[in-house]
């Protein structure tokens, strides 16, 4: 057993200063608002539908102006369907965007891309929401290009904070921080819907403008409170030993350094701090052993994990007529069981040094989780309660999958001391992951458009059955190892 | 007071309205002026319009007289007494369909239903809410919420600038 470091060194708490608290909390906070934008979204998915549909009833009704003036789509099913367009549009672009962020956050200064990126995205859903509302300027394609230019400004977030963190919290304590840190996904998602739930009352387009004028507000604060690093004021960088190649590999408490776009619990994405070491190229990357089966195990999780975070309220008030705004709430409830997962599987994981069982286990739970929630009564108690138990079974496995078994493949002998195939493996697992949530999403939409939300949760069961079987060597690999360890220990004592 | 074929409040709306034999088609686009009127008299008058759409707004019209081959307004079922003349129909007494007891929900969520003239119903928002189907209720005060969020942004930079930025060396 190996417990965290942190546990070995009393004088971890001496190392941090008061500026590390600092950075801590802007680059938590910081991700954590545009996790919010992005939540809102998806939490007003209702009204929006409501907005651009004329009335549903069966006669028509007077006055026409209230009722059945907005003809934007003819029927809900088609505005569903084009709110699921929208996801897809949004999370391709946001892929696309992390390739070209990390290297632009490489070559400028961190601060400045990241309150950019914050300040624009929210210029941006400010429009989106806001300004159409108020100006009566519904346009499909209008809304398809600024959610794709949103897409790409959001990218800029993760790469900067995860370089920020590395550059301020060295090996000495990672694992618990970065586990701690890694739930302000989850806290931005609990953040998004509590201000979307709490203004909707008076239209959906005050959600988007809180949401959006936070995010612009948090952007300011970045730009004159966040130090990109400690060399900034003169202190000592982390020590030279986590700055080049070997252990700025090694895996995290969740495992290696990963970048991730949606996921709740996250970690590092290497290439943005990594210094002039030979790299890998791309194709042969691809061709390491294992690294397709396991891109493609992520995204089935992910477009579960992502299929959730889109479409829980609008599930929840679609399925059992509650409103909006309890919906919304109580889709909380996902991301504290994503929260609590992530951070103890990933300690459970840490502590056993072996990833592989925790996540089987915790995927075969998922299943049968997924299938208590679908069958779920008409009470918020009960709701509430499976839905935090999903969270639990599917949030931690995908925050571990993402880092574990990238670090894994990137630590193979093949390739061993080469510090860039870590981040390529890395960018290859989490392009595939985000690709397989940007198709996703479109397919809940589709399928609960033609057959109902049972036949979504089948398809999301199917999924996760998929992740278990395309991971399925590796746990037999490490399962087998750590038999042979124990042989081993009971030979030898 | 009576002036011409219209009977008038001191006011000037129009109470009453005889339109008897004038060899009226159609009622004309100026006819919904007279949605104040209590009683319209219109038989002797060859009319080929349908009426269940005109008398939008006439929500005071008690006794409405007709040809005798033109139906009431709304059916049977809009008005208490329908009473056939051998020169005209009459229309008596106009029915709140909003109170009749239907299966059916008569408006949408949060409307309201109001009476629009004989067999006419309209859904208004019920108190406090307003907006495309009456989704939004009360009003978003921005001056509040820019002012709490500019005012706290303001001093946070501040603060974390003095504390943070001001030793940074120039980038």
């Amino acid at each position: 057993m190996a417990w965290p470091s942190v546990f070995q060194r009393g004088t971890l708490l001496s190392q941090f200063s008061h500026h590390h608290v600092v950075v801590f909390l802007l680059t938590f906070f910081s991700y954590s608002l545009l996790h919010a934008s992005r939540k809102t979204f998806s939490n007003v998915k209702v009204s929006i539908s409501k907005q651009w549909t004329p009335s549903a009833f069966n006669r028509s009704i007077e006055p026409v102006e209230i009722w059945s003036s907005n003809h934007l789509f003819p029927s809900a099913e088609e505005a569903t369907l084009f709110l699921g367009t929208l996801d897809t549009i949004f999370l391709f672009s946001y892929a696309v965007g992390l390739f070209i962020s990390g290297i632009v956050g490489d070559r400028l200064n961190l601060r400045y891309v990241l309150s950019f990126g914050m300040c624009s995205s929210a210029l941006v859903v400010f429009i989106f929401g806001t300004v159409t509302e108020w100006l009566h300027f519904c346009n499909k394609g209008l809304y398809c290009c600024l959610w794709i230019v949103n897409g790409l400004l959001q990218s800029t977030g993760w790469p900067c904070v995860v370089a920020v963190m590395g550059n301020w919290f060295g090996k000495a304590g990672r694992g618990v921080v970065f586990g701690l840190w890694s739930a302000c996904a989850s806290v931005g998602n609990i953040l998004g819907a509590c201000l979307a739930s709490s203004v909707l009352q008076y239209g959906y387009e005050y959600a988007f403008l809180v949401t959006a004028a936070v995010q612009f507000a948090g952007g300011v604060v970045i730009f004159f409170g966040l130090l990109v690093s400690p060399e900034e004021i003169g202190l000592p960088g982390i020590e030279a030993e986590e700055n080049v190649e070997e252990d700025s590999h090694k895996p995290l408490i969740n495992g290696a350094e990963n970048e991730d776009e949606y996921e709740p619990n996250y970690s590092v994405q290497e290439g943005s701090t990594i210094t002039q070491v030979k790299a890998i190229s791309f194709y042969q990357a691809c061709c390491l052993p294992g690294v397709i089966p396991y891109s493609l195990a992520y995204a089935c999780l992910k477009l579960v994990n992502y299929s959730f975070f889109f479409w829980l309220p609008f599930y929840l008030s679609n399925n059992f007529g509650w409103k909006e705004a309890e919906a919304d709430k109580l889709s909380i409830w996902y991301d504290v069981g994503g929260i609590i997962g992530g951070t103890l599987q990933g300690f459970i994981s840490d502590v056993l040094q072996k990833r592989a069982p925790v996540l089987a286990l915790s995927l075969f739970l998922a299943i049968g989780s997924l299938v208590g929630y679908s069958r779920s009564p008409n009470n918020k108690s009960i709701n509430a309660l499976l839905m935090a138990v999903t969270g639990f079974f599917i949030g931690g496995p995908s925050n571990m999958i993402s880092s574990a078994i990238s670090a894994d493949l990137g630590r193979q002998e093949l390739i061993q001391g080469s510090s860039e195939a870590l981040a390529t493996v890395t960018g290859i697992v989490d392009g595939t992951g985000s690709i397989g949530a940007a198709v996703g999403q479109y397919l809940v939409s589709l399928i609960q458009d033609n057959l109902g939300w049972m036949w979504v949760f089948y398809f999301f069961i199917l999924m996760t059955s998929c992740t278990i079987v395309f991971i399925s060597p590796l746990i037999v690999r490490e399962m087998r190892s750590l038999m042979q360890r124990r042989q081993a220990r009971i030979l030898s004592g | 007071m009576l002036h011409a074929r219209c009977c008038l409040n001191r006011n000037g709306t129009i109470l009453g309205l005889d339109l008897q034999n004038c060899s009226l088609k159609h009622l004309g686009p100026n006819f919904p002026q007279a949605h104040t009127a209590i009683i319209i008299d219109l038989h002797a008058n060859p009319l080929k319009d349908d009426l269940a759409s005109t008398f939008h707004g006439f929500i005071q019209l008690q006794t409405l007289i007709l040809p005798e081959d033109v139906n009431c307004p709304g059916g049977i079922n809009a008005w208490n007494t329908v009473t056939f003349y051998p020169n005209n129909q009459t229309c008596e007494g106009q029915r709140n369909l909003c109170n009749s007891t239907g299966d059916t929900e008569i408006c949408p969520e949060n409307g309201s239903c109001v009476p629009d003239g004989p067999g006419l119903l309209q859904c208004v928002c019920a108190d406090g809410f307003h907006g495309y189907k009456c989704m939004r209720q009360g009003s978003f005060s921005l001056l509040t919420f820019f002012g709490i969020l500019g005012s706290t942004t303001f001093f946070i930079s501040i603060l974390l600038w003095g504390t943070q930025r001001r030793k940074a060396k120039a980038s």
